[in-house]
């Protein structure tokens, strides 16, 4: 069976203090919404459901708990480095 | 101005021409995501899966994909020397940028991207089906492989000491200037952050259009010129494992036609971990 998708969307927003792209589609009787991470692009977190909310609260969830656990190191002091090898 | 497209036909074809081509016998369409459940989920009509975690690599040691290996998945997706290969993926073609580098190394005459990749299709509301295709195997006979178009990690420390090459890191700035160890959402795979002494911070999304198109000739020798990047010295592009900088070389080899043009897929999950690598952090 072929399909198309339907209502296709991208959004920005913020999630767990992270700039974030949700995107969400229907395709046959399923809506599909990924969240990206807004630097690099990547994906994250995805959900399915029946209707639009429910796939949009599962990627939430999953997307909230991963961002959360993010680790920021504190401002940088200056190189670090280690001359030669 | 002219597109990508149009600049670089022989590696890169648009949406339209890859759905005039689906019945091309000559033609055969392969997806590589990021999200290897995504192809399941709805696939343009013929195409083939692979998953990089699998069947992209080696899965022993750390390395691409072995040639016996290869000519095994070429053969096996119905794939000759003389198809023409056309990938596209999600996060605007990141695993089809580094499935082309492979195609390349081990010298596959023509792969092309499609420009935009999945989220194109998806956006322009084109067919997509959840039927895997049959594929009728073919005989593959792969070259040597082509290690010109590769930086290993002794060349990366010549081009950060002795500066003959420049060097390209593509993940965002928070990553290259120690911030966080890796993208919001994904696992930490390295036990230090910052950027090899010497290297430019060029994310490769910036050579992207809002639809996950190439940016034009024009605005990327803009964009790379701009940051003394113009292809007088050999470069070296890196990321985390080097699929992003699979992006960014396809950019700088193919639209921008540097001579010297390296990807460096070690990239940071080998050097951040490096015991006493130099790591400069601005």
């Amino acid at each position: 069976m072929r399909v198309k998708t339907e209502e296709y969307r991208e959004k920005k927003e913020q999630l767990s203090g992270w700039p974030v792209k949700i995107v969400s589609y229907k395709l046959g009787n399923l809506y599909h919404v990924s969240i990206h991470n807004e630097e690099p692009g990547a994906w994250i977190a995805k959900g399915e459901g029946a209707s639009l909310a429910e796939a949009d609260g599962k990627a939430r969830k999953e997307a909230a708990e991963l961002l959360a656990k993010v680790k920021k190191s504190p401002p940088p002091t200056g190189c670090t480095s280690v001359p030669g090898f | 101005m002219a597109t990508a497209v149009q600049a670089a036909s022989n590696v890169l074809v648009s949406t339209s021409w890859v759905e005039e081509h689906l019945k091309d016998a000559k033609v055969r369409v392969v997806e590589v995501d990021v999200d290897t459940k995504a192809y399941s989920e709805g696939h343009i009509p013929g195409a083939i899966g692979w998953d990089w975690g699998k069947q992209l690599c080696d899965t022993v040691r750390r390395d691409i994909i072995p040639k016996s290996k290869f000519e095994q998945l070429m053969g096996q997706a119905g794939i000759s020397n003389e198809t023409t290969v056309i990938l596209y993926g999600d996060n605007n073609n990141w695993f089809a940028a580094w499935a082309l580098w492979q195609l390349k190394i081990y010298g596959h005459p023509d792969v092309r991207l499609m420009d935009g990749g999945r989220k194109k299709w998806l956006a322009e509301s084109r067919e997509l089906t959840q039927e895997a295709p049959k594929a009728t195997p073919a005989a593959y006979r792969a070259k040597e492989p082509d290690f010109s178009i590769r930086a290993f990690l002794p060349q990366v420390q010549d081009a950060s000491s002795k500066k003959g090459a420049d060097l390209v890191d593509v993940r965002s700035p928070q990553e290259f200037t120690g911030e966080i160890l890796a993208p919001p959402g994904l696992p930490e795979t390295c036990q230090r952050g910052g950027h090899v002494p010497g290297a430019k911070n060029i994310p490769w999304a910036k050579a992207c259009n809002e639809d996950g198109t190439f940016k034009s000739v024009e605005e990327l020798k803009a964009l790379y010129g701009g940051a003394g990047i113009s292809g007088g010295k050999p470069v070296i592009a890196y990321c985390r494992i080097g699929e992003r900088s699979s992006h960014t070389w396809f950019v700088l080899k193919y639209l921008l036609g540097f001579k010297d043009v390296r990807n460096y897929d070690g990239s940071w999950t080998e050097w951040g971990n490096l015991v006493a690598a130099p790591v400069e952090k601005p």
